[in-house]
């Protein structure tokens, strides 16, 4: 644009930035099941993270150079695949048995949260900004047929297509892993579902992707930053889920939300899943000015991030599900 | 955008632009260009009105792999991402834009992908950049299974095109054309210049171009959209006035002269503003073509002429002397 | 305006006179296009007499196009690659005259979903550039036929003014072959239907052109008997009958090409000097091309009848 003296608001992008900590250590995810089995299985998880949280302190306070880091933990309940019980009943008895095993959450989140919020389409956004690893050869064509609601980590088989009258058929061929060292371990994730409606459902990996980038700091809508935390001042929770903030602050004086790097304590049947997640991130194009803001911050404070997304994100599994 | 502190300064930019007259019946308002070219749920589209409306889309990115064009048949290979965007000027004519920028060199093999992402417009070689080379078999146009930005904006026209706000009925019959360019470093200590612009088949032109170390490729691109809008003024206006068969007397009716001219009056004589968007050095590019050829002084005789035409066919054919020659 | 030329057999020259009317067009001024759909056969490159610029096209053409192997299909500016010493110096206010070619070696292929879309974007691109776009289909109920039905019904296309030229010979078979083309089950209006055209309008924009027609009245049988003469005119007579009978009959033919040697043997353009000067194609012949080429936007030989 001109250097000018003229200016025009709706011609010049800007970002919000948004506060930032060293660390985002998530406590676990809440699924129906878990509640179902009742509080012992919370007491069981909790019991499990806790070495491991301690651990995930020290290391971020050695990354810090032995000052204090910033840290704040969060923990999500899944209130989009499965509706159980009120946020009245189960909010208390989560926050409870976290506290038993001296465990505090500073933030909760709702999964639905990561799908939509406000009016915000948080999901179809990040969707827009999937860039897909070109596999060698990808030189500007666009790729025949790329499949909708999928992305993979690689070149898929190539599908059997009749071919020109006289041509010959192409025989199978396995598909492939673009970063393979040697052999691949080819992944193909499914992002949504339509229903027959054409009601669309993110899948597990996709709004899990999405949460790393909240507590990462990169989610804006318009330049805007997207789930900012709602201060928690009723006395108690309510009784509908929609009625809960998507992302509640429990701890007045907790560091904030999102941070330089996050880290995951979960039973390891989440492995398929994260590394699902991994997959999508290392294909997502965060907002450029969000990334400028978080390298520019994190390299002041000499906390430097690595900088590819993907590896902002680190996950300590404990044996169980 | 400001290169990244992370990026290497790049050795060479280059790009490719569609222009093309917008296929609707009816120029787009604002509003409606904002639909259409919200290409991305969640990013702005970016409007202006002065000193006309001028809509543009967030960038899109499309990964590559694969060896660069070159004109000493060295085959670098290549991995980053494409920039593209496209714009709507006073909602008539629609341009796509896909360009990248290269450092002088690059790792000995592929990183992970989400490291390129973070870096959106860069196309990093793997080792060293033979740029003059390079520059030069972009601008000559790749060989197939080469880099072609010039796909990326074909694909991005394509996608636009699809948009159903589009009721595929053109005004007037016109061409696209193709602008292709290229950016080296200028000397130390010496400003941008442009060292040729060429009108190179019927519907391509190639721009060769220096500038200094750290100027923006979104800048070096906004300047050749500029020129690309404007030779397409020009190119489409020649043709039009080409496909009058002037002199050729009665066969040739005034309504036949008035219904081809008069679209180049309602949809193209006010869209003529050389640099209107184009930051300040690098407008002073626009200097060279005015002097020679002069792109305005021909785009003022092009209107003169329309204007004398379509007076001299509002008059009654009775009432005429001699017949209007060309 | 697209004008999509189809014939229910091979041999009746379908795009040889198809070329011709392009041509003829495009010495009018008209800015045409020919675009080569006749995927098991793809030999426009011939008739236009532009072989040379065929090298290097394996993989450029129509058929990669439509497959999603090339972006921008190959396009050949017939005035200035043709060999033909004719057409090179290219007539003053002629309009250009662009070829799209299959791939060189290309075959017939099934088209999906994908390539419907390509078409629509191709045919919605030549339409912005080029005043006629003739589009040359494989004979018979092919799959170039169903595509283009498919694309012409498709909401983006909606806008968009399309004719359809039915060639066939002047024979029995021919015209009830014909006839079945268009007519018949699974026929251009019968399959255009079920894509989403309204029968009426669909039936309005087809009409025939019969092809290698002998005429009783002309002077190349004029040596013949008198009983040859009275049986041609008894044959001509008994075959409008049929032709009517099958609902191809005077009221929907938009004109009649001569038995034309020129066309049958070597299926070439036929110029005004190929006629003037060399003498080897019958004034007859250039007429009645000019003629149909007129015909063409012309909307009184065109509607519901």
């Amino acid at each position: 644009m001109t250097e000018s003296v003229f200016s025009e608001t709706a011609a010049e992008p800007r970002t919000q930035s948004v506060p930032l900590a060293h660390l985002s250590l998530e406590l676990g995810h809440l699924y129906m099941e878990d509640f179902e089995a009742g509080p012992e299985r919370l007491r069981a998880h909790f019991a499990e993270v806790r070495p491991w949280a301690e651990a995930a302190r020290a290391a971020a306070t050695a990354r810090a150079g032995g000052k204090r880091p910033r840290i704040s933990t969060c923990f999500l309940i899944d209130d989009y695949f499965t509706r159980f019980s009120t946020p009245a009943e189960v909010v208390p008895m989560l926050l409870a048995e976290a506290e038993r095993a001296g465990l505090g959450v500073d933030y909760l989140a709702r999964e639905s949260g990561c799908a939509v919020t406000g009016k915000v389409p948080v999901a179809e956004a990040v969707a827009a900004r999937i860039v897909e690893s070109p596999p060698p050869g990808s030189y500007g064509l666009r790729p025949p047929a790329a499949q909708t609601g999928w992305l993979a980590n690689g070149e898929r088989s190539p599908v059997a297509r009749a071919p020109q009258a006289m041509k010959r058929a192409v025989p199978w061929q396995p598909p492939h892993e673009t970063a393979a060292r040697r052999h691949s371990i080819f992944l193909d994730v499914e992002l949504w579902s339509d229903d027959a409606d054409g009601v669309r459902t993110w899948s597990c990996p996709f709004l899990a992707a999405v949460w790393q980038l909240a507590r990462l700091g990169l989610l804006r809508n318009e330049g805007e930053a997207l789930l900012a935390p709602q201060p928690h001042t009723a006395a108690g929770f309510p009784d509908k889920w929609d009625e809960l903030p998507s992302l509640l602050r429990l701890n007045d004086r907790a560091a904030p939300f999102s941070a330089y790097r996050t880290c995951s304590v979960l039973p390891t049947r989440f492995l398929p899943v994260e590394h699902a997640v991994r997959v999508i991130l290392d294909q997502i194009e965060a907002d450029p000015a969000a990334l400028e803001q978080v390298t520019d911050r994190s390299g002041r404070e000499g906390m430097t991030v690595p900088p590819s997304v993907a590896d902002r994100i680190s996950y300590v599994y404990y044996a169980g599900h | 955008m400001a290169p990244r502190q992370s990026t290497p300064p790049a050795v060479l930019a280059c790009g490719e632009i569609r222009t093309c007259l917008l296929p609707a019946r009816q120029a787009l308002d604002i509003r409606s260009a904002a639909q259409l070219l919200g290409l991305r749920p969640g990013e702005r589209v970016l409007l202006s009105e002065r000193p006309g409306l001028y809509a543009r889309s967030p960038d899109t990115l499309t990964g590559v792999d694969c060896p660069l064009p070159s004109a000493n048949g060295a085959r670098v290979r290549a991995v980053g991402t494409v920039t593209a965007h496209a714009a709507l000027t006073e909602g008539r004519v629609l341009q796509t834009s896909a360009h990248c920028r290269l450092p002088g060199t690059g790792p000995d093999q592929r990183r992970p992908w989400g490291e390129y992402l973070v870096r959106p417009g860069v196309v990093e070689p793997l080792g060293k950049l033979p740029h003059e080379a390079v520059a030069q078999g972009v601008l000559g146009g790749p060989r197939h299974g080469d880099l072609d930005v010039g796909l990326i904006a074909d694909g991005l026209l394509t996608r636009v095109l699809r948009h159903p706000l589009l009721d595929q009925r053109p005004p007037f019959r016109s061409r696209p054309t193709r602008l292709r360019w290229a950016a080296l470093p200028a000397a130390p200590g010496e400003g941008p210049s442009l060292e040729r612009f060429t009108l190179a088949e019927d519907e391509l032109r190639t721009v060769r171009l220096r500038v200094p170390e750290g100027t923006s490729d979104a800048g070096i691109a906004a300047l050749c959209d500029d020129l690309a809008l404007h030779d397409w003024l020009l190119t489409t206006v020649v043709r039009m006035l080409d496909g009058l068969r002037l002199g050729a007397g009665a066969a040739q009716d005034a309504d036949a002269v008035v219904r081809t001219l008069r679209p180049a009056v309602d949809h193209l004589l006010h869209l003529w503003m050389p640099g209107a968007r184009v930051g300040r050095r690098l407008a002073a590019l626009w200097d060279p073509l005015e002097e020679r050829p002069g792109f305005t002084r021909q785009w003022q005789a092009l209107v003169q002429r329309i204007r004398d035409q379509l007076t001299l066919h509002a008059i009654p054919a009775a009432h005429r002397e001699v017949e209007p020659a060309p | 305006m697209l004008v999509f030329a189809a014939s229910d057999k091979g041999g009746t020259g379908r795009s040889v006179t198809s070329a011709n009317l392009a041509y003829q067009r495009a010495l009018t001024g008209d800015h045409v296009a020919y675009v080569d759909f006749d995927f098991g056969s793809p030999t426009a490159a011939a008739v236009f007499d532009v072989p040379g610029a065929m090298r290097g096209t394996e993989e450029r053409g129509l058929h990669s196009y439509l497959e999603g192997e090339t972006a921008e299909p190959v396009r050949i500016d017939v005035w200035r690659q043709t060999e033909h010493p004719l057409l090179r110096a290219r007539p003053n206010q002629s309009g250009r005259l662009v070829l799209l070619p299959g791939d060189a070696g290309g075959g017939e292929f099934a088209t999906g979903e994908e390539a419907l879309e390509r078409c629509v974007d191709l045919l919605l691109k030549l339409n912005t550039e080029f005043d006629v776009t003739f589009v040359d289909l494989s004979a018979g109920r092919s799959y170039a036929v169903d595509m283009v039905l498919a694309a012409t019904a498709h909401p983006r296309m909606s806008n968009v003014p399309f004719r359809w030229l039915v060639f066939h010979r002047w024979t029995r078979q021919h015209v009830i072959a014909a006839s079945g083309l268009v007519h018949g089950d699974h026929g251009i209006i019968g399959g255009g239907v079920l894509s989403g055209h309204d029968e009426d309008t669909l039936r309005a924009a087809v009409r025939f052109v019969r092809a290698a027609v002998p005429d009783p009245e002309s002077a190349v049988w004029s040596q013949g008997s008198t009983a040859q003469a009275t049986w041609m005119q008894a044959r001509d007579e008994a075959l409008r009958r049929l032709a009517a009978e099958h609902r191809i009959g005077d009221s929907v033919v938009l004109g009649i090409v001569p038995l034309e040697p020129i066309l049958q043997w070597h299926e070439q353009l036929i110029t005004e000097e190929d006629v003037l000067s060399t003498q080897i194609a019958n004034k007859e012949t250039l007429d009645a091309l000019e003629e149909i080429a007129r015909r063409l936007t012309d909307d009184t030989h065109w509607g519901r009848l």
